[in-house]
């Protein structure tokens, strides 16, 4: 017996171990969706090892043009090159780039009162690890003596790396962390471009409200992520008037949801809302098909606004509504980058390929700080930080204005439908390229 | 009543899916002693597999099942002659050691060719049966269980009847004796091994249009087969199956008369059956080729 306890409780280790590198595959899932992962990962916070590289090293030639700067900008970002959110730190550093670029390139600097600033940003690599994002965040303000801050990816990992640059009294403007609990704690230095994960599904449940649905079910994965979304779900539903029929918790890494579904087929609701991750939305498909389940409308969580998912699911996923941060296709327009296309096409032509939302949000917190400064009209934290409280802009990636908790409340999450095989904005109103389909097939 | 109906029908087709998939993991672990940790991952291999036959050659997984088959054969016999053969005599952990390196190895490695990128398996045989108002069939599924309950008699078959199948059940009995009477243990483990990976690349071939298929599944699917073959016996056939049912009508019904938190209880569910056969019944609820505590060899 004790050879057989000491198998179990290797494999029990194994199985844990094993479950631990098995998060990979979530780096990717977020990669294209919002989904972040509170916890952190592997890493021992070698930080030296952490690269730190020249602004803008993607042009030599902006260098010369320094010449016309009445002085330089230090903005400093911590950022996964490695480890499980390598993927996002590399769409969130372009994302970053990209607005450098245009500052440096295009625009002519940052104005401060009459003089222009170029943006210089030191980077340095968290290893996807918050342990190793908050010390380096210490070692910008500390070493690099950067004048603000710009956020990671994940909330994990900008919980951690707040804390810090708000104990230093560093402002840092971010896109990508959303959980709402970073924002209930007070802080006066953190700045959110996007919805914070309790809105996700706000613009989708009116839209589909004021087409007359009343009543709904939600299932959702009980992670850290989903579930934020599924509770700000329940609010809105019930905002909106709409019945909520049941609700149910399933646990990571499910391989079948058909009870869930005939339980949900039996109570026949009118909307289906459900998420976690991709291969949830693939098992919800299917389920929903072969039970004969056709809600009026399924709104999915994760999944939707990425591309792959209508090539691999096709005619399954018809109908199916999501939300987005932001789609190239929004019919935002600003002055400085122009529309929500026009970023697109900026972008694509630095990097060569379309940018995601991770990188437009990196974008637009860049954007956010540069407004705040022009309109301060001063590199001092606290009148920099008066005017992120009092901007209201709007931009390629929507409007902007933060409330008392640095939330920008400006910015509605968008909501996207799968129409004829392609992804629609359907709303807001002001992003919306489509109208909602209500019942699906109609 | 329809409900009830239709809990049963849900757990007899997740039941199915769940034997596809032990099967290859109980023979291994039953006939060779090893812990096979890297089962999930040649599911994910199978799965992709027919993924690329889908996606290339247009072919339905239904019918690239057993061209997967052939082919992750092969993959099982070379990683039988190249690892496992080396290890065999040695403690069970080292084995299960290996395995687990094999299944990093595999889940890495595809991440890298394929991308982290989910893909879904199209196939003809989707939809659903309406059987009556409130009951429908799930017709992959359907056909899975059928596909399932094919290798089942297949297998049955073969190990009853055939002379290798016998020698098969004899190493798993007792290794020396096998030697003495003339059993060439080493080529019926390689054989042996080779088959249950062929099985295991089919399965995978076979979920690939109900499952997402992707780099990662594997530790999940590698935990259930853990679960139920340890629960209902090593190397069992008849365990397989009856243990995976077992598990899929307790599942389904437990995630849908339990509201709320029905679905965790389910997947809680596999391993207090698992606990309490080891403590009461090491052989296995329906009785295995070795108790689950026996020695390597």
């Amino acid at each position: 017996m004790r050879r057989l306890q000491r198998i179990l409780a290797l494999v029990f280790a194994l199985a844990m171990i094993g479950a631990a590198c098995g998060t990979d595959a979530e780096s990717v899932d977020n990669a294209i969706e919002p989904s972040e992962e509170d916890s952190g990962s592997s890493g021992d916070g070698a930080e030296d090892e952490a690269t730190s590289e020249d602004p803008d090293d993607s042009d030599d030639s902006a260098m010369e043009e320094t010449v016309g700067f009445a002085g330089t900008i230090k903005f400093g970002a911590a950022l996964s090159e490695t480890g499980k959110f390598s993927v996002e730190g590399k769409d969130s550093r372009q994302g970053y780039d990209t607005w450098a670029e245009w500052v440096n390139n295009e625009y002519g600097g940052i104005k401060v009162g009459d003089d222009r600033y170029e943006v210089e940003i030191i980077y340095y690599d968290d290893e996807s690890d918050a342990d190793t994002a908050a010390n380096l965040i210490q070692r910008l303000i500390d070493e690099d003596e950067v004048n603000f801050l710009l956020g990671p990816y994940s909330s994990g990992l900008t919980t951690g790396a707040s804390a810090i640059s708000e104990a230093n009294g560093v402002i840092m403007v971010e896109g990508n962390g959303t959980s709402d609990s970073m924002f209930e704690r007070g802080f006066e230095n953190l700045f959110l471009v996007g919805t914070v994960a309790s809105d996700y599904t706000k613009s989708g449940i009116e839209a589909m409200a004021a087409s007359g649905a009343t009543t709904a079910v939600i299932a959702y994965e009980d992670t850290s992520f989903p579930t934020a979304v599924a509770q700000g779900a329940i609010a809105h539903l019930e905002a909106n008037g709409i019945e909520l029929l049941a609700t149910e918790k399933y646990p990571k890494d499910i391989q079948d949801v058909s009870a869930i579904m005939t339980k949900f087929r039996d109570l026949e609701p009118d909307i289906f809302i459900g998420g976690g991750h991709y291969n949830d939305a693939v098992l919800f498909a299917n389920s929903a098909k072969e039970l004969g389940f056709k809600p009026d409308a399924m709104l999915i969580t994760v999944g939707p606004s990425n591309p792959k998912l209508v090539s691999e699911l096709g005619d399954d996923v018809a109908g199916i509504l999501g939300p987005t941060q932001w789609e190239a296709s929004m019919a935002y327009e600003g002055d400085y980058f122009g529309t929500a296309g026009d970023y697109a096409a900026y972008y694509e032509s630095l990097w060569g390929e379309a940018p995601v939302y991770q990188a437009a949000s990196a974008t637009a917190s860049g954007m956010a700080l540069m407004l705040a400064i022009e309109s301060a009209g001063s590199l001092d934290t606290d009148a920099v930080r008066t005017a992120l409280r009092g901007l209201d802009a709007e931009i390629f990636y929507g409007p902007i204005s933060f409330d008392e908790r640095g939330v920008n409340i400006g910015k509605p999450m968008g909501t996207v439908q799968i129409q004829d095989g392609e992804i629609k904005v359907i709303a807001p109103d002001k992003a919306a390229v489509a109208d909602l389909v209500f019942p699906i097939g109609e | 009543m329809s409900q009830l109906l239709q809990v049963i029908i849900n757990g007899i087709a997740l039941g199915g899916m769940y034997t596809v998939l032990v099967l290859g993991f109980s023979i291994i672990w039953g006939v060779l002693g090893v812990i096979n940790f890297a089962h999930g991952e040649f599911v994910m291999l199978g799965a992709y597999t027919a993924w690329l036959a889908n996606d290339q050659l247009g072919l339905d997984p239904f019918l690239a099942a057993p061209l997967v088959f052939l082919f992750m054969m092969m993959v099982g016999f070379a990683v039988q002659k190249i690892l496992v053969n080396r290890v065999i005599d040695r403690p069970h952990l080292v084995s299960l050691l290996v395995m687990f390196g094999v299944s990093i190895i595999l889940s890495n490695g595809m991440k890298l060719i394929f991308s982290a990128d989910f893909r879904r398996n199209d196939t003809a045989l989707d939809g659903s049966w309406q059987l009556m108002d409130g009951v429908t069939i799930p017709v992959t599924k359907f056909f899975v269980l059928l596909a399932a309950l094919g290798i089942v008699s297949a297998l049955s078959v073969f190990l009853q009847r055939t002379r290798m199948g016998k020698s098969i059940r004899a190493a798993a009995q007792n290794r020396e004796a096998a030697r003495i009477v003339g059993i060439d243990v080493k080529k019926v483990y390689a054989i042996t091994f080779a088959l249950c990976i062929g099985i295991t690349g089919a399965a995978g071939a076979l979920i690939s249009p109900i499952l997402a298929v992707q780099p990662f599944q594997g530790p999940p699917l590698t935990l259930k087969a853990f679960a139920i073959t340890a629960m209902a016996g090593l190397g069992s056939i008849k365990g397989a199956l009856g243990g995976a049912m077992i598990l899929g009508l307790i599942e389904a019904g437990l995630a849908i008369y339990i509201s709320g938190i029905g679905t965790n209880l389910a997947v809680i569910a596999s391993f207090v059956i698992l606990v309490v056969a080891l403590v009461l019944r090491p052989q296995g609820l329906f009785g295995g080729l070795r108790p689950v505590d026996a020695m390597a060899s």
